[in-house]
C-alpha cells in the first residue's frame, strides 16, 4: 500500500468519524430542541388550564337573599339580621367589563348573599360621559338604569338586573330600546302596573344620575366595575375569580 | 462578517421580550378581562375568544421568557413576529370600523377618559415596529448570550469547506 492508499484510507476513516460524529450532534441537538419546545407547551397549555379554571363561575343557587331598595336607590341583597361584611358592587350596565364581571362572580355574589356570609349593596351608576360616543353609550346606560329604579325590589329585580347584562347592546349602538326593556321587566315577573309607565317616561333618569355623579365622587371611583369589600377597594384579580372572591369575603366575615 | 448583527439581533431580542412580558404579566392575573378584550375586537367566535383571552398571556410570557435567554430563538422570533402581525391587524379593523376597545369601563380619570378616542394610530405603529424586530430575530437568530449558541443548537454556524478541513487534520494527524 503506498502513501496515497494510506492517505485515502486514513482519509475515509476520518470522513466516517466525522460523519457519525456529525450525526450524533444532529440527534443530541433535535431531543434538545423538542424537549425545550414540548417544555414550553406544556407551560403555555398549563397556564391556559389554570386560566380557565380560577375563571371558573359557581352554579347560582336557587334561593336569593331578600332584596330591598334603599331610598337612594342602592340595593340590597342580604339576610334579614346580616349585616357585615359589606360587599359594594358598582357596575354600570353597558359596561362589557361589567358584563364580564357578573357572568364570572355574579353567581358568587349571589350565593354569598343566600348563605348569609355577606350584605351586598349593587350600586347601578351610569359611568359613560355624554361625549363618547356621540352620546349613545351614555344614552343606553340610562335607560337600563332608569328602568331597573321602577322595580321596587324582590327577586324580580335580580333577573332584571341579570337580564339586563345578558343583552348588552354594543357601545355604538342603540340599544336596551324602551319595548324591550317593558318586555323584559315582565318576563322578570314584575307585576306593578306603573311599571311600563315609568320605563317610558324614564322618569327616574333625572334620580338617576344625581345618584351616579354623588356615588363617583364620594367613592373616587376610577371605572366600573368596582368592588369593595366593608369599603375597601378589590383587585380585579380577586373580583374576577370566584374562589378567590369567595375565600376573601369569608374571611372577612370571621 | 458583520459583527454588528448578532448585538442587532440580540437587543432586537430583549426589547420584543420586555414587551412581550410586561404585556402578559398585566393580563394574567385577570383572564376574564382579556377574553373580554379580544371579544372586543368581533373577530373572533365566543369559544375561540375565550381559548385566546386565557391562552395569550401565558403564551406571551413563555414566548418573551425563550427570547430573554435565546433558546428556540428562531421559532420565538416566527411566533412574536405574528403575534404582532396579528394584533395590527386586529387594531387596524377594529379602527376602521370605528370600535372603541377598553378593558374596563372608565367615566372620566381613567384610561379612557370622557370623549378621548383610543390612539389606534400609535399602537399600529409600534407593533409594526415590534413585528420588524421579530423578523429580525427569526432572520438573525440568535445574537450574543444566547442558550441557542451554548446547546449547539445553532447548525451552520461552523460551515467550513469540508476537504479544506479533511486536509487539515489529516495534517495534524501526520504530524504525530
Amino acid at each position: 500500500m503506498g502513501k496515497a492508499g494510506r492517505d485515502q484510507s486514513a482519509r475515509d476513516r476520518i470522513k466516517a468519524q466525522r460523519e457519525e460524529q456529525r450525526q450524533r450532534e444532529k440527534r443530541k441537538r433535535v431531543a434538545t430542541i423538542v424537549t425545550v419546545a414540548v417544555v414550553a407547551i406544556a407551560a403555555v397549555g398549563g397556564g391556559w388550564w389554570f386560566a380557565a379554571q380560577s375563571s371558573k363561575s359557581e352554579e347560582a343557587g336557587g334561593a336569593l337573599a331578600p332584596i330591598t331598595v334603599a331610598a337612594d336607590g342602592s340595593v340590597v341583597m342580604a339576610k334579614a339580621g346580616v349585616e357585615k361584611p359589606v360587599l359594594d358592587v358598582y357596575e354600570d350596565f353597558q359596561c362589557p367589563a361589567c358584563r364580564a364581571l357578573e357572568e364570572t362572580s355574579g353567581p358568587t355574589i349571589k350565593n354569598l348573599a343566600a348563605e348569609g356570609k355577606a350584605k351586598v349593596v349593587y350600586h347601578p351608576i351610569t359611568i359613560f360621559q355624554e361625549q363618547t360616543n356621540k352620546g349613545i353609550t351614555r344614552a343606553n346606560s340610562l335607560r337600563a338604569a332608569s328602568a331597573v329604579r321602577c322595580i321596587p325590589g324582590g327577586a324580580a329585580w335580580s333577573v332584571f338586573h341579570d337580564k339586563l347584562f345578558k343583552e348588552q347592546p354594543s357601545e355604538l349602538v342603540e340599544g336596551f330600546k324602551i319595548p324591550d326593556l317593558i318586555a323584559w321587566g315582565k318576563d322578570a315577573g314584575v307585576t306593578d302596573p306603573g311599571f311600563e309607565k315609568c320605563v317610558t317616561s324614564q322618569e327616574k333618569a333625572p334620580a338617576h344620575i344625581a345618584y351616579s355623579t354623588k356615588v363617583m365622587e364620594s367613592q373616587k371611583l376610577t371605572g366600573t366595575p368596582t368592588l369593595k369589600l366593608n369599603g375597601v377597594e378589590l383587585d380585579p384579580d380577586v373580583a374576577f375569580k370566584p374562589a378567590q372572591l369567595r375565600q376573601t369575603v369569608l374571611d372577612a366575615a370571621k | 462578517m458583520i459583527s454588528a448583527l448578532p448585538w442587532v439581533a440580540t437587543v432586537s431580542r430583549l426589547v420584543l421580550a420586555g414587551v412581550l412580558i410586561v404585556a402578559g404579566w398585566g393580563k394574567i392575573g385577570t383572564p376574564v378581562l382579556s377574553v373580554q378584550a379580544v371579544e372586543a375586537y368581533e373577530l373572533l367566535p365566543k369559544s375561540l375568544a375565550t381559548a385566546v383571552g386565557y391562552g395569550l398571556p401565558i403564551l406571551e410570557i413563555v414566548v418573551g421568557v425563550l427570547l430573554v435567554v435565546g433558546l428556540l430563538t428562531r421559532a420565538a422570533g416566527v411566533i412574536s413576529a405574528l403575534l404582532m402581525l396579528a394584533f395590527v391587524i386586529g387594531i387596524a379593523s377594529a379602527w376602521a370600523r370605528g370600535l372603541r376597545i377598553d378593558c374596563g369601563c372608565f367615566g372620566g380619570g381613567g384610561q379612557l377618559a370622557a370623549g378621548v378616542e383610543p390612539d389606534y394610530l400609535i399602537d399600529i405603529l409600534r407593533d409594526f415596529g415590534l413585528f420588524g424586530l421579530g423578523v429580525f430575530v427569526a432572520l438573525f437568530p440568535p445574537g450574543r448570550f444566547a442558550l441557542d449558541s451554548v446547546l449547539g443548537l445553532t447548525p451552520g454556524e461552523e460551515s467550513y469547506d469540508e476537504d479544506e478541513s479533511d486536509d487539515e487534520e489529516l495534517q495534524e494527524k501526520e504530524t504525530y
